[in-house]
């Protein structure tokens, strides 16, 4: 039986050109789905003399809709503006499922309202943790409950990240997916290594690791260098790891407001010929740099994936990281060693690490082909796609959400099955005293745009665009 | 649906613990929700993961088990179902993506964790520190008041001011002496007892480095500090010689700190008798020298004070003033302890704006002079003292507290009931005091017990997605803030 393709926009600030997390996970995502036999275009806004409409490889077609950016890449939220232009790209593609990315992007949440005003299917992947404590995250939370009242379903990262994302917009559990990021594990391939049969005469097994005893360790770290960061952490460790294991050595690669701070650490102890700064790095280099230590250290202070962790350990190298957020998540232990967040800790655990590697107990050459079963694109696009299918109604609702939940009527209102406006309403109204009105409110009149729109340009008179040619869906359902 | 997901309203204190989101009116949430079997669920509840620590190390050394597993499961879905569902990543899961674990579902969320629940008390004696600014201001107003309505000399208003001032300075001093001695004996004591052990190791030396100070430089250095610290107005108003002088030597006698330890064991013996007393009298002799600058340069100021806002009209002055008295209030720090530098700078300068203001409404140069030096005594001065109160003493801080309200009280009711001659100032000073006897329990005990009972809508949310905070014990010497 053919399995049913289709027509995603995905709709997100944050893309090519700017390098980032974000941006490679849509690109990465998109393409994979484009090999399954979807479509699938991208909206963004337009970056510098980057407008209007770009291909990319593999057919990934991106639209750079011209919006004036605010703060960090995010445009101005407008709420309105941005539906004529929207609607017509979506007429043009013939759209079925939108797919926001990042909470931080307004075109994403415009999107997904315009979106389920259309009548459209729509997802939402969140790549953060936010808390709840201070104004910033509070009015950042309001505005993701407004735009998550009515969404189809919704993606995280991390199981850390649905529980954020369940409690910061009230959903429904079941309708938060868990689909980690990957990364390409060709891009982040250890050194080759020596073959056993090559080798005078054959070891069996290979060292782990061929470290000997009086041989330097380097110890890797690869971060902006942010408070949130535990770049604090950082500088507060290194000269103690450094002088419980005099032979080793760090590299720091990264920039930020808090290299000053190394900077005066490595001056104050006069550690010049043990840490190397780099300064700021290509995404493409990280692999170059990752493979010159056997440690990689991590010692963030906030992270819902942590994907640098498991590109390290994809590079072979043996990964200490605090325990926060999704990090405990992400790898097997037997890469690993978690800290806590605190400065002797992290000198423990690091020490601990120094010492397994230094005993050859660790077995880093096989790391890369453990995380290549662990992370790939293609799962992640096959996950996606099951989501997919599941608000689409191709998978039965009983089976997506659960044989005995698909009759309780407690969460079915809000599971966004209905498009009828007093339905979207009552979603929206649930929102609190004030916000609920104002919410609905704001529905109301993008129903009013949406029916203006279908009055002065109608529907048949847009035109359709043509479809880059798409490849035959690849049928590999059972794994 | 947002009311139905937080059960919010469940008690004051009460620990959620997980699965905050499992809708209440579910009869059985464990088994309704989730894409097992009735047995499998059955089976997940008597071994419940508590914690996810632990199930990262299960999972963790078990590469061989998974690898086996994987070839197993892949051929039965039903025998897949059975494995239990882990909070991990890298595992192949045999559930949906979008499966909620009822078990381990926000296990790790807490509910106000932080939380020290007030006590009515305590928190009677924090509010009374705010109730002293307010009497202070109030007993400011009521000297402009009685100024500018010629009712009370303002010789009479500095005079008793800085006969206050100057009493308040000698117990003052006296306090500094006392806790200075302590210090040094103190000191002495744990010098022994270092000097007993062996000597401390290299690097292990707490970055404040008040053990390595010889006893007489510390006693000098605070004193210093210390005045620096009472006299705020000395750096607003040029005396440079006093402040860079005793800043100097204090930087002097600082660098002792650098000595290594080793060798100060045996220093307060030929050291501690002879410089102490006398960096006190260098100290005692810049205050005054500081207070004879002050004095001088404000009868200097004062004729153009007087002037300073003729061309502006009354009622903006005391809109001004009004507002900026306010700020004083609203920004005074009030819970700076006694080694705050310079607290609160901007609470300080309004009032001392505001002092300047008013005073340039007074028609003789005697009368701007007297109140402005009365404001640099009660803004400027008085709140050492009584933070210094506070800190050697409750019972001092109740009665300053106390003897404040009544001021106030009587200032204010004398002013008000003073402007209808049939009724005698004492009279209604008496009424006044009593009223405002009564607003200080009622505001106080009020405020306390609205303090207390909004308590129970305070609904703070952390959990593994909070930033978490870095304890960093080796602050670096450049982190000096």
């Amino acid at each position: 039986m053919p399995r049913r393709t289709y027509n995603i926009a995905m709709v997100c600030d944050f893309f090519y050109p700017q390098p980032g997390g974000v941006e490679s996970h849509i690109y990465q995502l998109a393409t994979k789905l484009i090999d399954r036999g979807h479509k699938v275009i991208v909206i963004t806004h337009a970056y510098d003399d980057r407008k209007g409409v770009r291909y990319l490889t593999n057919g990934v077609k991106v639209f750079h809709v011209p919006f004036a950016i605010i703060y960090r890449s995010s445009t101005f939220p407008t709420v309105f503006s941005f539906f004529p232009l929207f609607r017509n790209i979506i007429i043009r593609e013939r759209i079925e499922i939108v797919h926001g990315h990042a909470t931080m992007s307004t075109l994403c949440q415009e999107a997904i309202l315009h979106g389920r005003t259309m009548g459209l299917r729509t997802v939402f992947t969140d790549h953060s943790l936010v808390g709840f404590a201070d104004a910033g995250s509070i009015f950042t939370n309001k505005l993701l409950k407004f735009t998550l009242s009515d969404v189809d379903h919704v993606i995280c990262v991390s199981h850390t990240g649905k529980e954020n994302t369940v409690l910061r917009a009230a959903l429904d559990p079941l309708m938060v997916s868990v689909i980690p990021n990957a990364l390409v594990s060709d891009d982040f391939k250890p050194l080759p290594r020596p073959e056993p049969s090559s080798l005078p005469f054959a070891q069996h097994p290979l060292p782990a690791h061929p470290l000997g005893p009086n041989d330097t360790l380097t110890i890797v770290v690869v971060s902006r260098l942010f408070y949130n960061k535990g770049t604090d952490l950082l500088t507060a460790a290194i000269p103690r790891i450094l002088e419980n294991h005099p032979n080793t050595r760090f590299i720091i690669a990264g920039s930020g407001p808090k290299a000053i701070d190394l900077q005066q650490m490595i001056e104050q102890n006069v550690l010049q010929d043990k840490v190397e700064m780099l300064g700021p790095v290509r995404h493409e280099k990280v692999r170059d740099i990752m493979v010159k230590g056997h440690i990689y250290l991590h010692p963030s202070l906030t992270e819902a994936f942590g994907t640098v962790i498991v590109e390290a350990a994809s590079c072979g190298l043996y990964v200490v990281c605090t325990a926060v957020g999704g990090i405990p998540e992400v790898l097997p232990s037997h890469m690993t060693v978690f800290a806590k967040p605190e400065e002797n800790d992290l000198v423990a655990a690091t020490g601990r690490a120094i010492a397994a590697l230094r005993a050859n107990k660790v077995r880093t050459e096989r790391f890369h082909e453990q995380v290549k079963t662990m992370y790939s694109w293609t799962n992640v696009a096959k996950r996606a796609e099951r989501v997919y299918r599941g608000i689409s109604g191709d998978i039965s609702e009983d089976e997506f959400y659960g044989a005995e939940i698909g009759n309780a009527s407690h969460w079915s209102a809000t599971r966004g099955r209905n498009f009828a406006l007093i339905d979207r309403l009552k979603r929206y109204y649930g929102c609190g005293v004030w916000a609920g009105k104002l919410f609905c409110l704001c529905v109301v009149i993008d129903y009013l745009i949406f029916v203006f729109c279908e009055w002065w340009w109608p529907k048949d008179l847009i035109d359709i665009a043509r479809d880059w040619p798409r490849k035959p869906p690849a049928n590999d359902d059972d794994e | 649906m947002a009311d139905g997901s937080l059960p919010a309203r469940d008690g004051p204190y009460s620990s959620l613990t997980r699965s905050a989101t499992a809708p209440i009116e579910l009869p059985s949430p464990r088994l309704a929700r989730s894409h097992l079997a009735p047995e499998d669920a059955f089976t997940s509840q008597l071994s419940p993961r508590r914690d996810r620590g632990a199930a990262v190390h299960d999972s963790g050394n078990e590469l061989g088990p998974r690898t086996t597993r994987s070839k197993l499961g892949s051929r039965s879905r039903s025998r897949r179902r059975k494995r239990n569902w882990k909070k991990l990543l890298w595992v192949k899961q045999s559930y949906p993506d979008n499966y909620t674990d009822q078990a381990t579902f926000l296990e790790n969320l807490q509910r106000n964790p932080r939380l020290q629940p007030y006590e009515f008390w305590p928190l009677v004696a924090d509010i009374s520190v705010i109730l002293q600014q307010v009497c202070s201001v109030t007993i400011f107003v009521v000297c402009f008041v009685g100024i500018f309505q010629e009712r009370v000399s303002p010789v009479s208003v500095v005079g008793w001011g800085s006969f206050a001032t100057f009493v308040g300075w000698l117990i003052w001093d006296n306090w500094v002496g006392l806790e200075d001695e302590d210090e040094v004996l103190q000191r002495r004591r744990s010098n022994r007892n270092r000097a007993a052990r062996e000597q401390p190791s290299r690097r292990d030396r707490p970055p404040s480095s008040v053990i390595g100070l010889s006893p007489s430089a510390t006693a000098s250095v605070t004193n210093l500090a210390a005045a620096e610290r009472a006299y705020p107005q000395i750096a607003i108003h040029h005396s440079h010689s006093t402040s860079a002088v005793s800043f100097q030597s204090g930087l002097s006698q600082a660098s002792n700190t650098a000595r290594p330890p080793n060798d100060l064991s045996d220093e307060p013996k030929h050291r501690s008798s002879s410089p102490a007393p006398s960096g006190r009298t260098a100290m005692r002799l810049g205050t005054i020298k500081s207070a004879v600058l002050i004095y001088s340069t404000l009868l200097g100021l004062s004729p153009i004070l007087k002037s300073l806002t003729r061309s502006t009209s009354s009622d903006s002055i005391w809109a001004m003033s009004f507002w900026l008295l306010a700020i004083n209030i609203f920004f005074y720090d009030y819970s700076g302890g006694v080694g705050v530098k310079f607290p609160a700078s901007l609470s300080t300068n309004a009032a001392l704006m505001a002092s300047t203001v008013l005073a340039s409404r007074l028609p003789s140069t005697g009368q701007v002079f007297s109140l402005t030096l009365f404001s640099i005594e009660v803004f400027g001065l008085f709140p050492v003292f009584r933070r210094y109160a506070r800190h050697q003493s409750w019972r001092y801080h109740v009665t300053l507290s106390v003897l404040l309200v009544i001021g106030a009280g009587a200032g204010v009711g004398m002013i008000l009931g003073g402007e209808k001659d049939n009724v005698s100032p004492l009279k209604s000073g008496l009424l006044g005091v009593l009223v405002a006897t009564l607003i200080a329990i009622v505001a106080i005990g009020g405020c306390s017990w609205w303090l207390i009972s909004l308590q129970k809508y305070k609904n703070a949310i952390n959990g593994p997605w909070d930033q978490a905070r870095p304890i960093i014990i080796s602050r670096r010497l450049w982190d000096d803030d």
